[in-house]
Parts: C-alpha cells; structure tokens; sequence
C-alpha cells in the first residue's frame, strides 16, 4: 500500500546551506510535487541601495553575493555608464573581463566540489578546492581579497595588470589548466558520481524553455543562450570562445557543463593577458550621472543578471533593482525534482547553483 | 579502477596543504586589502573618503576649538573594499597588508584609526583652510602652488586680478548726461 505524506524541508535544514523552505509530497521514496517558499533573508538592499550614493553602491553591489560577486558591480556599473554614456578605456574593458572569467572559474570549481560533497565523495570535493584555492591565490595576490575583489570603479578598473601580476596568473593558470582537465575526467568516469547524477533532476529542453532557466541550466538542457555572445559586453566579441551545451539536462551534464566553462574561462584570461593593450584602466576624476534610466545585462556564472537603474541627477540613485539568475532558475526545480528519490534532493537543489541570498538580497 | 584513486595516493603523498599559520608565517601577498591606515601627515581633509565609504566607517568631526578635524576609521565597521584608498588623492589612506585584526571584546571600541589633523592657514589672509602640507604641494599643487595655498576667497581674487586687464572692462565713448 503506498502512502502519500508532506515532508517539510526547510526554511533551516542540515541539508540546505541557506535557507528556503521546500514541501515535498512524497510517496514511498519518490518525490510527486514540489511546493518552494522563499523570502526568509530578505536584506532589503535595494531599499539600502536608495539610501547610498553612486560610489558607496559599488561597495553594496559587490557583497550582494559572494560567488558572483564580480558580476554585480559589474553589471551596476555598465548600466551606471549606459546612462552616463560614458566609454570605458579598453585596457579597463579587458580587466574586467579577466576579473568575470577569474571569479567565473572559482565560482563553477565551487559548485562542482559541493556536488562531490553532496553525493558523498568527501576526499573528491577537497580536491576540487584545493584546485579551486589555486584561483583563490590569484584573487588574493592580484586584487588583495579572496572573495570580494574590489576589481572595479565607475568608468574603469580599480587594479592594474604589471609584468609581474602578470607573470604570476600565467603561472597559475598553467599550474590550474592539467588539474581541471583531471578533474574533468574524474567526474566523467567516476561510476559513484555517474551512478549518483546521470539521469537525476532531468530538464528537458521544452521545460528549460517553458521555466525560461538561464546559465548553465538552461545550456545544459539544449538552450544555446549566453549573455557573451546574446548581448556581447566590454571585450567578449573580440575573445575567442565557445559558448558549451549539452542535452541530456541532468545534474551530472550541468556540473560537466561547469566545468567546460572553467576551462573556456581560463582561455579567456589568456587571451586578455596576451590582448590587453597599454593605456589608462580608468577615467580621470569623477563621472557625473544625469537624469534617466538605464539597464545592462552581463553573464554571471550562474547565468544572467539584470540591472536597472534611475537616476533624478543627485548623487544617489532614485531607483536601483536587480533580477539575479537563481529567480529564474529555481522555478524549474519543480520540474526537475518531480519523480526524484528523496535522497536526491539536495543534489538537485545544487545542481541549479542556487544562491538564495542575491535572489532575495 | 576507480579514477580518483590515484588522485588521492598523490594527495596523500603530498601531505597537507593547509597553511601552518599560528606556528609558522603565513603567506601574505604585497596586493592585500587588510586594515586601512591614515597618514595624518598628507591629509587635505577633503573627505573624499567618507562619501565613498559604503560602511560608514569613516568619521571627521571638527574639534571645539576650531581648530582641526578629529578623524576616526573605525576597523570594525570597515569592510576593506579600498575604495576609500583608491580614491584618495593624497594617498594618506593606504590599505596595508595587516590582517592580524582580532581582538578581545572589550576592546571593540579602540580598534580605530584615531588622528587629528589640524587646519591650515591661507597664506594671504590667515584665515582657517584645508591643511596643506608640505608633501602634497609638492605632488598635488605644482600647477599653481600659490594659489593652492590660498583661502577660496583670496583664490578667487588672485584669479580676478589675474585675468583682468589693466584697463576698464568696458568702455563707452558716449558720455549720457545731459
């Protein structure tokens, strides 16, 4: 006799780094529907946003979030310089892209090593730090922080690439490039990751078009859509790159995906390293933001982010509001968790990358 | 053979990679943005720092006297983006590489930055200014170092007179008085 029963997950579960609250119906073991609450760390920071002037949101923007902490400043500042239309040195359009493609590589390592952990396979996710910690280094040697770097500044780049810092990325990558490649051919073989992960939290091609997913979701599941080559920023259509997919929209695909694109993003640095022409990173003295509204859109590495701003011609914006891609994505967990077993529910949960604290910021 | 076998018998070999911290340096790269530090010797007092400070831990309060700016960097506060560092034009705020920030309770409020920096005098009519030390002429008033001296009214002046020509700003040949 089978038996339907609510299993409450959540808002604060051992299994959920933060916290959103899941109702799971379930049957025996296997999961039938799946209800999402969010909203419990709301931080109200676009309202903080409104209350601080151009300068001090770059600051704000950066700590909406750890992994993507690039991107949101990022992003803010484009729209900033869409509105003010200023041009940005290229030098400084090149140091931008190295900072994405840094926190980029960190951020997929990041992801693909709590997989490990989630399936079990602790010794394998300390490995994928210890290479993560490789790029770590990096961002704490170039730009002097390991999670927020404080890479930009309205019109420019905060940082500046010698000979020397150079040398040392070079070097980094280089020690990072044969461990990814290893990395990628553990989580390719190995029979407990494929057992655990093929074939789970599948999304099928028109659900990933239907939930509209973005980022390595939705590229996992057929889509071809990246923001670097959909809308190309700063210097993306001079790079060389290829935009990864996949179709078999499953939990494994979606971590080989991540990987894939470190791998590209570590092509991406090289080429900036070797591209970057001389000049000023930056604008001389303080930008002027006019009266208006302007967006902007860049790829995070979990997907798109959107921002808005207007502006009424004082110091602080009027308006400051941002769509993060974890809004888009965790809609389709519905999908993808009808019919998983219980167990592997935390797998898919992180498979989409979740990061409840920039979707509710 | 399970792939990562042999991943694993290498890390083992390798032995930790944690660092040795309390029982050996660690290694601390020259870029690092640990506590901020303010050189009360090159400060203008222009406060370029405070607006850009997301955390609010910058404070400049005038003395009572009237006669500097109690200038306070609170640590705790501070969440090192260095955009106050990078902004300043002096260079009197610097992030240095210190990181060893901890600290008992009980001494939460003396984790600052504390300098007083006194004002400068016009060097025309001696009335209070932003202080100008001797540095920053040198770096930052070059161009006229005169008039970087100077009070903003006594500025305006010596620009008046010196854009002014000698004779009447204007002249009428037609004398109206009947």
């Amino acid at each position: 006799m089978s038996s339907t029963y609510t299993l409450p997950v959540g808002p604060l579960h051992v299994a959920l780094e933060e916290p959103m609250y899941f109702d799971v119906k379930v049957e025996g073991e296997t999961v039938r529907a799946v209800e999402l609450a969010a909203g419990h760390v709301h931080r109200g920071m676009e309202a903080l946003a409104m209350n601080r002037n151009w300068f001090q949101n770059i600051t704000l923007t950066e700590r909406v979030c750890s992994l993507c902490s690039n991107s949101h400043p990022a992003t803010y500042c484009m729209a900033l310089e869409n509105l003010a239309g200023i041009v940005v040195p290229e030098r400084a359009q090149y140091l931008r892209v190295i900072a994405d493609e840094v926190k980029r590589i960190a951020s997929h390592l990041f992801n693909v090593g709590i997989m490990a952990h989630l399936v079990g396979f602790d010794s394998l996710f300390m490995h994928a730090m210890e290479i993560r910690e490789i790029m770590q280094d990096v961002k704490e040697g170039v730009y002097g922080n390991r999670m927020n770097l404080g890479a930009l500044t309205i019109g420019g780049c905060r940082y500046d690439i010698d000979e020397e810092s150079k040398g040392f990325m070079l070097a980094q990558l280089n020690k990072l490039k044969p461990l990814v490649a290893e990395l990628h051919n553990v989580y390719d073989t190995d029979p407990l990751i494929k057992t655990r992960t093929q074939g789970i939290g599948v999304l099928p091609l028109d659900k990933a078009i239907e939930y509209e997913v973005v980022g390595p979701v939705a590229r996992a599941s057929g889509v071809n859509y990246d923001v670097r080559r959909k809308a190309p920023y700063a210097v993306y259509p001079e790079l060389n790159f290829e935009v990864q997919t996949d179709t078999a929209g499953d939990v494994h695909s979606r971590a080989m995906l991540r990987i894939r694109e470190a791998v590209e993003s570590v092509s991406l640095v090289e080429q900036c390293l070797e591209h970057m022409p001389e000049g000023p990173n930056q604008l001389a003295g303080f930008v002027q933001i006019p009266e208006g509204e302007a967006i902007a859109r860049s790829e995070a590495p979990r997907g798109e982010v959107f921002y808005y701003v207007r502006s009424d011609g004082t110091d602080m914006p009027q308006r400051l509001k941002w769509r993060v891609p974890t809004y888009m994505n965790w809609e389709a967990l519905q999908v993808m968790m009808a019919g998983c077993q219980v167990a592997d529910i935390p797998l898919i949960v992180n498979s989409i990358d979740p990061c409840i604290s920039c979707t509710e910021r | 053979m399970l792939p990562f076998l042999k991943i694993m018998v290498k890390n083992l070999l390798a032995g930790p990679s944690t660092e040795a911290f309390p029982f050996a340096p660690a290694h601390t790269p020259a870029r690092f943005r640990g506590k901020a530090n303010h050189d009360k010797s090159k400060c203008i007092l222009c406060g370029i720092c405070r607006h850009v400070c997301a955390a609010g831990a910058i404070q400049m309060r005038v003395v009572e006297d009237g006669s500097g700016v109690e200038y306070v960097l609170w640590h705790n506060s501070c969440v090192f983006c260095g955009l106050c560092a990078h902004y300043c034009p002096t260079k009197a705020l610097t992030m240095t590489d210190d990181w060893h920030m901890a600290h008992r309770g009980e001494d939460r409020f003396a984790v600052r930055e504390d300098s007083f920096v006194r004002y400068g005098q016009c060097s025309t009519c001696g009335s209070r200014i932003q202080p100008r030390p001797a540095v920053i002429v040198e770096a930052l008033g070059t161009k006229y170092p005169d008039r970087f001296l100077m009070c903003p009214s006594c500025k305006r002046e010596s620009l008046a007179k010196r854009s002014v020509p000698a004779k009447p700003a204007m002249e009428t040949s037609e004398t109206s008085d009947e």
